[in-house]
């Protein structure tokens, strides 16, 4: 039917019923055609899930042998038996994969959603800016949808989307619907993938909204720690993920010039969201550059051992990783709770329709230990009034809930050595003897093993004398946490498009050998110094270093022998030897946005709704490798898995065992190894680039071995397979003393070898390996797996053949 | 022969500062003369592996001192040439680099290096000991160097004596390097490093034309491809000139089509308009056409901002790059601003009407005197109407015609109206009647915002109207 415009009569027709759906909106000015799979459905993306599962093997590791999922059960699925249902182990496997992926890509989701709702009713519709130096500005939605928003209500699209995918892949799960493992997995990825998008539409959100630093490397340096919240004032603390409230109490403060009265914290992510607001200098109806008055008290593995330490008021819980043990804690020891969002309520009443003061009144009189308001002005409010209020009240029963020395004493004293508690104690810290040299007057082994204290509070549930053994760890550490007082890069967002454009080149020649991206809870014993180890090594090394949530948090909290943090040590760019915080959780969909942006500024791929194509670029192209090291919330296993599915690997800690799951390359079978080169459609054989796509390390010594690895591409051309391969080796040199046994798989070319080495490896190569070595011109005559060809333009999907052989 | 010391060598120290207190001894830098010097000697001139040293050793030098210093390394082999000396040299500051506890910053007479308490407490006593495992370094990175030796030069008269021997030798390279042209060569050099990420991106390196990232000349892209004949760097032989104006060949032509598999089978050298070079992603900068002036302007990479067109330097890479041929758009190397071939078939640098102005200061050098002047940066031009403004003003060569220098021929008419509105008719009358009979040309640029030729143009319509006599 041809196309009709302008105007049209109506004068002669009859029983003619004219349907007016929505007004097409005007062409948009994007000059990509738009791409084969535009809102990707469950289906949609299939094929390019079972490229990525038949390389990379499904491995289930089940912790429960039943299913317990509905009544038909429980049944025993063990020995190849099937449930009532007809669903068998593999298959429960995978839908326990995907209802933990569903969890995660809801969290955040769902966290957008209800910024989208209060951003419009705060500051009205916004023109969606990200600035001159940003005009690939929503990456991940634009390689989903297929659009480009230009306005905040424009994402409300997406988030539809996002909210009719979910419910097709819950209802996946009922009883008797799928049943095949991979297609779980297929169905894990695709809303994994979707949380990439809630995540981005999120920070997108609350980065214009609340003007928040848009991708600026020099962001501020922000007061982390629980030493930097000023006793003598009284301090609030947001809790969890969502700004909205903690920045409305920021505001009021600001407003009512309250600061002189108040110190505004923040625990976990929101400590992120609430350090970047209104930074970036543009006009807002919120007072200028209010992030920095905001300070970081810690990151979610600090919680108990904060609200211990006696720092804290009030507190404002919103939404996520908030222990669900926050209102006992804060009510033994009267810190009013205010809850903040419909997600957390705690069993609280409901006082959102209240007059400010009447609520005030009854929680600083400790009448109710915490409430519900579920407007953020009010709750703001709300929250500073009782503070500053309640302060004087709390000041002896602060002095109460902490030990003194008599009573420290004592407890010492107690301690029958039974150690049930190094029983359950997740890093089985030997407890009694802490007991056994605090007794002598010796409080360091307290003091040592402070950090690898996870605070989950086991050992109090067990021990027969009721030993309060976290309040004596505060004891023990009581200057520590005065002293604990770091600085930390505020969450800068996205990379800009000539960061992308500068890495461009040293990528390609290698002088920057990949793309590390740290992310999740380092909430594990000792996380938080190996999430600094874990940073520091990649900087060092040069390689592009990309952080975000308690993560960035955690590395914050040491420094080197100039007492620098490392981010006083390096820039903040998105640049090799640099590190760059992204910022909160959400924010980590940059990071999948990086890599989306390498394929489409760089190389100048099509995104638009082109999710494969530019997965199968990362995959084959771009050396970048994830790392969520500490235990595995649902949210990390689904930026995890999103990440997957955008072709980046991803290495985990050995906690994340519990989800049972992992993407295992098989390098023993040569045929899972096969791609297309793109200039003819001949299949090739490459080399296990990258080997793994979801690992689990057991130390972080491991983990930094199998990330040097996981950078490597069938692409990659001699010189930056040198400098991947030189770094790989010297991290297994450095910390196994030897050199990993596959090394030679990646050899392609003698001018491959890392320079340190090179004759020691061609003579292992000949004599070891039997490889062919023409000694005179210094070559490899034969042996690797195929030759080094820098133009070999791989891929693993059929329409990107250019010219059929 | 002193003993031989493991060093800890990784590119990972490649970014390595080594602090004041943690210094040992600090060589050449603000406070102390230093040089570096590589030289192609024949087999029979270099005993392999040699390390002589004049003047003290490490284990003599009081710790916490600046001691002049000089490095001299001969090099040899079968396909070792002078041209090739350069190449090797700049590989000093990564090669050394490399060594944990050695830094080695800037270049030539400029070298700035220093040793730490690290290496002393390994046990480094002479510098053979480090100087042993550089030789190796160089041999493994640079298979063609069959032979090498190292002079070391302490003594502060003789590192004078030898630093005036060096500054000849940079100066003798510096005056072949700017003297040789497209014309004195017989082959040409290919990249192909960025296929890796842009498959169809061939890249074409000569003397007269540097690669656009800035990272290989036609030096390099010969050593490399000595170095690796099967690597991303091979030889074009310069065979089928078909234009040598616009540096179009037929073995570029084929290269070409080779390398990007059949996407473009024309590729000139010296032009911006008709199948130009493929821009990668990595471009240095940027150059961008403007039909409004029939001029172009050129970004760099950090320049901040819209340029005169409306579009910042993101909006117009991101156009080009994917090592695509792109109308309108070109990615340059800062080095080619330098070249007398740059592009000399559009008028070279009579048709460059803006840049960026960093850039502009960077390539001062580049730019012919009586051109310097007439090139507008952001300071003058903002937008389309003040750049136009400012090339009347400047009488810019665009504004009358382009002749171009290498032929004398000229490729431009100067600015034309392709049309005669009644609305230029109307403000022409206007004008001539605000100043009755005294038409000054200055009144006509700056009031009129028209070139002589436009002014002359509508007056002539109006003379065909009747309207004027």
């Amino acid at each position: 039917m041809a196309k009709l415009e302008g105007s049209f009569t109506v004068e002669d027709m009859k029983n003619v019923q004219i349907n007016i759906g929505a007004v097409v909106k005007e062409e948009e000015e994007w000059d990509q055609p738009m791409g084969p799979f535009p809102k990707p459905q469950i289906a949609t993306l299939r094929d390019w899930d079972f490229k990525i599962l038949n390389r990379y093997k499904i491995f289930y590791a089940p912790a429960d042998d039943t299913c317990t999922l509905c009544t038909y059960g429980p049944c025993d699925l063990t020995g190849n038996k099937r449930g009532a249902c007809g669903i068998n182990m593999e298959g429960t496997c995978g839908k326990i994969v995907l209802i933990a992926c569903l969890m995660g890509t809801c969290a955040h989701t769902a966290h957008g959603i209800h910024l989208y709702h209060w951003v419009m009713d705060r500051f009205g519709d916004m023109k969606f800016d990200m600035g001159t130096d940003i005009l690939y500005d929503a990456p991940v939605y634009q390689t989903i949808i297929g659009k480009k928003p230009r306005t905040l209500k424009d994402f409300g699209e997406g988030l539809t989307y996002i909210e009719e995918q979910v419910a097709n892949l819950l209802a996946a799960t009922h009883t008797g619907q799928e049943g095949s493992y991979e297609d779980f997995e297929s169905k894990a990825l695709h809303a994994s993938m979707l949380d990439h998008l809630g995540m981005e539409i999120c920070d997108m959100l609350q980065i214009v909204a609340y003007d928040m630093p848009r991708g600026d490397p020099n962001a501020p340096l922000v007061e982390i720690g629980m030493g930097t919240l000023d006793q003598n004032k009284a301090v609030l603390i947001a809790y969890g993920h969502n700004l909205a409230a903690g920045a409305e109490a920021m505001v009021y403060v600001e407003n009512n010039k309250l600061w002189d009265k108040v110190d505004i914290g923040g625990v976990c992510c929101t400590a992120h969201d609430l350090t970047r607001i209104t930074e970036a200098g543009n006009p807002s109806i919120l007072p200028q550059n209010l992030g920095p008055k905001a300070k970081v008290a810690g990151a979610i593995g600090w919680w108990r051992k904060m609200v211990r330490a006696g720092i804290m008021d009030v507190v404002m819980v919103d939404e996520q990783c908030v222990w669900c043990d926050t209102l006992k804690d804060c009510e033994e020891r009267k810190i009013p709770v205010i809850a903040t969002t419909d997600k957390i309520m705690y069993g609280l009443k409901d006082r959102t329709n209240d007059p400010v003061d009447a609520i005030v009144d009854d929680l600083v009189n400790f009448r109710v230990p915490g409430v519900v308001i579920l407007d953020p002005m009010k709750a703001g409010e709300v929250g500073v009034k009782t503070a500053i209020a309640v302060k004087p009240k709390r000041a002896e029963i602060k002095a109460k809930s902490v030990l003194t020395e008599d009573e420290f004493k004592k407890l010492v004293s107690s301690c029958t050595k039974c150690n049930e508690c190094a029983f359950v104690c997740p890093p089985h810290i030997r407890i009694s003897n802490l007991m056994e040299e605090a007794a002598k007057g010796n409080l360091e082994p307290f003091s040592s093993t402070y950090e690898v204290c996870v605070g989950c509070g086991r050992c109090e549930q067990v021990c027969r004398q009721e030993i309060p053994i976290l309040k004596m760890y505060e004891y023990a550490n009581r200057e520590y946490i005065k002293n604990q007082k770091f600085k930390m890069r505020a969450g800068r967002g996205p990379a800009r498009d000539t960061e992308i454009r500068t890495v461009g080149a040293p990528i390609v020649l290698g002088t920057i050998p990949g793309v590390i991206a740290l992310v999740g809870c380092s909430n594990y014993p000792n996380g938080t110094k190996e999430a600094y180890d874990l940073a520091k090594e990649f900087v060092d090394r040069g390689y592009i270093v990309v952080t975000s949530g308690c993560m960035a948090m955690d590395m914050s909290l040491y420094t080197n022998e100039e007492g620098k943090t490392i981010w006083e040590q390096y820039p903040g760019g998105f640049d090799g030897r640099n590190i760059c915080n992204v910022g909160s959780c959400v924010a980590n969909s940059h990071i999948a946005g990086a890599a989306i942006k390498v394929a489409t500024i760089f190389a100048h791929r099509n995104h638009r709704a082109n999710w494969d194509d530019i997965a199968d670029y990362i995959l084959s192209k771009v050396g970048a490798c994830g790392v969520a090291w500490g235990p595995y919330s649902q949210k990390a296993a689904s930026i995890a898995t999103g990440c997957n599915r955008l072709g980046i690997p991803v290495v985990v800690q050995p906690h994340s065992v519990i989800y049972r799951r992992a993407y295992l390359g098989r390098t023993d079978v040569p045929e899972d190894w096969v791609v297309i080169d793109a200039r003819d459609g001949s299949k090739v054989r490459i080399e296990p680039a990258p080997e793994h796509m979801l690992y689990i390390a057991e130390t972080k010594e491991e983990a930094m071995l199998m990330m040097a690895k996981l950078c490597f591409r069938p692409s990659d051309n001699s010189m930056g397979r040198m400098i991947k391969l030189t770094h790989y080796c010297d991290i297994s040199l450095k910390y196994f003393g030897k050199l990993p046994d596959d090394w030679p798989v990646y050899v392609r070319h003698a001018s491959e070898l890392p320079l340190a080495w090179k004759d020691q490896m061609m003579k292992e190569l000949e004599e070891k390996y039997g490889w062919k070595i023409d000694w005179k011109g210094k070559k490899i005559v034969e042996g690797p797996i195929r030759p080094a060809d820098v133009s070999f333009d791989p891929t693993n999907i059929e329409r990107k053949i250019r010219v059929r052989k | 022969m002193a003993e031989e010391i493991q060093l800890d060598i990784s590119p990972m120290y490649e970014g390595e500062r080594i602090r004041k207190e943690d210094l040992w001894i600090e060589m050449g830098g603000p406070k102390a003369d230093g040089f570096e010097l590589t030289l192609a000697a024949s087999m029979d001139e270099v005993q392999d592996g040699k390390v002589t040293v004049i003047g003290p050793e490490p284990k003599d030098i009081p710790e916490g001192s600046t001691i002049p210093f000089g490095m001299i390394f001969k090099v040899a082999g079968e396909k070792i040439e002078k041209d090739l000396e350069s190449i090797i040299e700049r590989r000093n500051h990564a090669l050394l680099s490399y060594i944990s506890g050695l830094m080695h910053l800037n270049q030539r007479y400029d070298i700035w290096m220093r040793m730490s308490k690290s290496l002393q407490k390994k046990g480094v006593q002479y510098w053979e000991q480090i100087f042993k495992p550089v030789i190796s370094l160089y041999k493994a990175e640079m298979p063609f160097i069959e032979k090498m030796e190292v002079t070391i030069v302490t003594d502060p008269a003789k590192v004078k004596e030898e630093l005036e021997k060096a500054m000849q030798v940079y100066r003798a390279r510096d005056e072949r390097a700017k003297g040789l042209h497209d014309e004195d060569v017989d082959v040409f050099y290919g990249c192909t490093l960025c296929q890796a990420f842009a498959p169809t991106s061939a890249c074409v390196v000569t003397p007269d034309r540097p690669s656009l990232c800035g990272a290989i000349t036609w030096f390099d892209g010969r050593a490399a491809s000595k170095v690796d004949p099967e690597g991303p760097q091979f030889p074009i032989p310069k065979e089928g000139l078909k234009d040598p104006i616009a540096g179009e060949y037929e073995s570029i032509n084929q290269m070409a089509a080779k390398r990007s598999g059949g996407e473009y089978t024309v590729m000139k050298l010296y032009t911006f308009f008709d199948a130009p070079h493929t821009s990668c992603g990595c471009f240095e900068t940027i150059g961008f056409y403007m039909p409004e002036v029939d001029g172009i302007g050129i970004a760099d990479r950090d320049f901040k901002g819209a340029a005169p067109n409306g579009l910042p330097f993101s909006t117009m890479a991101g156009q080009t790059g994917g090592g695509k041929q792109v109308v309108g758009f070109l990615g340059m190397g800062v080095l080619y601003y330098f070249s007398p071939k740059f592009l000399q078939a559009d008028g070279g640098w009579r048709r460059i009407v803006w840049m960026s102005k960093r850039l502009k200061e960077r390539v001062k050098e580049g730019i012919p005197a009586e051109m310097y002047d007439k090139i507008a940066t952001e300071d003058d031009a903002k937008d389309l109407e003040s750049l136009k403004r400012f090339l009347l003003k400047v009488d810019h060569p665009v504004v009358t015609g382009v002749v171009r220098p290498v032929d004398g021929k000229k490729i431009t008419e100067g600015w034309k109206f392709e049309e005669i509105t009644d609305e230029l008719k109307e403000k022409v009358i206007a004008f001539i009647e605000k100043y009755g009979g005294e038409i000054d040309t200055d009144n006509v640029k700056n009031e009129l915002l028209m070139s002589e030729g436009q002014f002359m143009q509508v007056v002539e319509a109006l003379q065909a109207d009747g309207v004027l006599e």
